[in-house]
């Protein structure tokens, strides 16, 4: 999954972005406010934000994009335990609230769970026709058959298992698996797309040309 | 959160009411001065009647002079009473007034005349019905005398040293005096009674204002914008509302002052430690075999770390109020996750109680468990609202136990209780109940009471 991470604080921020992509999550970072103009327009799976940054309230931000009409799922880290705080946090546009501290290993859970439920799947499993992907054991399968995936494979598996039945642009699908600041070669998506045809089923990505690629018309 | 006030039955006297105490020292007046009022009044209807009494017997004799000097019938032998003569002495008018011979009870008279010569001694000359066969005075003796049995009032006939003496008896003077003490009496009493009553009733509407102010301060909460108690009822308690209102708005300021510094306090302390976390879980990821158990130590320390602190957050977070949900307890147990114990929980079991609240101190009590050896802790609800949590450690002493629930029942936690217990009593207390410690054959056991028992 790509993941904005809006955190003030140096040791968290690097201890999360560090237990994230060893997860095999891309992170970008920011660290408030003004940071986070430049990633505007890039698609993320979900967001991470702090409530009090040095610039400004991440919970007035998250209200703000979903004023604009943004559901990009998003997790509120924050000191902030009492009960009005989270209600306030989930009432402001969070899917999920997380009291500091809190172990990496939680977080990601409740990402993973987040994740799923906008999916529009409350299940750790999707399937697609033959094949079934495990979002929290980052399986795959075919046909019952375990497939083994690449991180590489898994990450375009997951930024369109995640969007079922949605076209995603080549360029969205590079960032979400790809990163901000990650340069590759300019046909490496099209070589793990390429790969998990060919592990899991010709049918399973669809192609659109000039366009993008989508997975399934819908969960099953 | 800091210490809940002592019940205030705890006061000396606190229990006395008011009321009662008013009406007693009311009662109490109320005898001591109606008993010096109807002393006062019987001593002077007393004197008043005796004269009335002493003019009626005066006047009676004056009367009687006029009949007994204008019929100088023969003489009587000495010592012979005169009955027949009494109704030929006295004119008409006489004995209207002074009846000569009227009868009391039991045959006594009431009045009684003696007509007595002085010369040689006294003798008797004449004397009405029943009196005395004894001249009444032995030598002549004009004005009123008290004598035993008769009221005396003696007048000199002018005549050869002759006296008339004409007596009232004392029972019948006695009567007349116990008839209008008693009517007094019985006109007093059932005023007294219904002034009583009156003053009690008053007494019961003077204080209701004090009732409602209870009311009202029971329905207070001082940390709502705005709170006051407004005017009061009467002007009396005026300076109460007033006093009152500004101890309420003192709260207010140091509890949003305290909010203000644990938000603060909070975000200072969490954030660190979500970031040593952070770091330590990416550590284990990268760092060579040997180097793990350390690390993994590191981390369960930092997690001991991060229970302590939210311990302590919820510990001096004052004026928060309990908000009490349903908790399912398998859930709850489910998000108590301390490495190295398994906390179950009894099946379809819940209880209504803070979340944050019972979160940190089952935290702290599982903390605990952790340090005195034990590898399993047990949720359950052995009554309503009560949580228990029982652990397979090595226990207490009994006298060491009970020690600590002596210092948790005085509320004494310096020095004679650790933070754990410490802040399960406080959660405890904050719901209404208390933290007791029940004797357990084995491991350890601590009972959240949360409400009143």
């Amino acid at each position: 999954m790509r993941l904005l991470l809006l955190e003030d604080d140096e040791l968290l921020g690097e201890g999360l972005r560090d237990f994230l992509r060893a997860d095999g999550h891309v992170v970008d970072w920011a660290r408030c406010l003004g940071d986070i103009a430049a990633y505007r327009g890039e698609s993320f799976d979900a967001w991470l934000v702090d409530w009090q940054l040095p610039d400004g309230s991440g919970l007035d931000w998250l209200r703000g994009q979903r004023r604009r009409g943004d559901t990009t799922p998003a997790l509120v880290l924050t000191a902030r335990d009492l009960l009005a705080d989270r209600l306030q946090g989930l009432d402001g546009g969070a899917d999920d609230y997380l009291v500091k501290p809190f172990a990496p290993e939680e977080l990601v859970a409740r990402l993973r769970a987040v994740c799923r439920r906008s999916a529009g799947s409350a299940g750790a499993r999707v399937s697609f026709g033959p094949v079934t992907v495990d979002l929290t054991a980052r399986s795959a399968w075919r046909d019952g058959e375990r497939i083994d995936l690449t991180a590489r494979e898994w990450a375009v598996l997951e930024a369109l298992a995640l969007r079922p039945g949605r076209l995603v642009a080549k360029a969205e699908l590079e960032r979400l698996v790809l990163g901000f600041d990650t340069v590759l070669a300019s046909n490496a998506l099209e070589v793990h797309v390429s790969s998990l045809r060919r592990k899991l089923g010709r049918e399973l990505v669809q192609t659109v040309r000039g366009m993008g690629y989508r997975i399934g018309g819908g969960a099953e | 959160m800091s210490a809940l006030p002592r019940a205030a039955g705890a006061a000396p006297g606190a229990s006395r009411s008011i009321r009662r105490r008013l009406l007693r020292a009311l009662l109490l007046w109320a005898l001591v001065w109606s008993s010096a009022l109807a002393l006062a009044v019987w001593l002077a209807v007393r004197e008043e009647v005796d004269e009335l009494l002493d003019d009626g017997l005066k006047s009676a004799a004056e009367e009687l002079i006029g009949p007994i000097l204008s019929a100088p019938a023969a003489l009587p032998a000495v010592g012979t009473t005169v009955p027949a003569l009494v109704p030929a002495l006295v004119p008409a008018p006489v004995p209207a007034l002074v009846p000569a011979a009227a009868h009391g009870v039991a045959g006594v008279p009431r009045f009684v005349w003696q007509q007595v010569a002085h010369g040689q001694g006294a003798r008797l000359l004449r004397q009405s019905a029943g009196a005395p066969l004894q001249p009444l005075r032995a030598t002549p003796a004009p004005g009123f005398a008290s004598l035993p049995g008769w009221r005396v009032y003696g007048l000199a006939l002018g005549v050869d040293a002759q006296m008339l003496y004409v007596a009232q008896s004392r029972t019948e003077r006695g009567e007349a005096l116990a008839e209008i003490g008693l009517a007094v009496l019985l006109a007093g009493l059932p005023m007294g009674l219904l002034g009583l009553l009156w003053l009690g009733t008053r007494v019961r509407q003077e204080l209701a204002p004090l009732q409602a102010l209870s009311e009202r301060l029971a329905a207070y909460d001082p940390l709502q914008p705005g709170a006051t108690l407004g005017a009061a009822a009467h002007e009396e308690l005026q300076p109460m509302h007033q006093a009152v209102d500004a101890l309420a708005a003192r709260l207010a300021r140091r509890v949003a002052q305290e909010r203000a510094f644990t938000a603060h306090a909070a975000h200072a302390l969490r954030t660190p430690l979500a970031g040593i976390d952070a770091q330590l879980a990416v550590a284990l990821r990268e760092a060579p075999a040997a180097l793990q158990p350390r690390l993994q130590r590191v981390r369960a320390a930092a997690g001991r770390l991060q229970r302590v602190v939210a311990g302590l957050l919820a510990l001096f977070r004052s004026g928060v109020e309990v908000q009490r949900v349903v908790l399912d307890l398998p859930r709850l147990a489910e998000r108590l996750p301390v490495e190295g114990l398994v906390v179950q929980a009894q099946a379809g079991a819940s209880i209504s109680a803070d979340a944050d609240l019972i979160t940190a101190a089952l935290l702290n009590l599982l903390d605990n468990a952790l340090r005195h050896g034990a590898t399993t802790v047990t949720l359950s609800t052995p009554g309503p609202q009560l949580l228990r949590v029982q652990d397979d450690g090595s226990g207490l002493p009994a006298a060491q136990r009970l020690a600590l629930q002596q210092a948790l029942d005085d509320e004494d936690y310096a020095g004679r209780t650790g933070l754990g217990l410490m802040l399960a009593d406080l959660v405890a207390r904050a719901h209404g109940g208390r933290l007791r410690l029940p004797e357990v054959e084995a491991g350890f056991a601590a009972e959240l009471q949360l409400g009143p028992a």
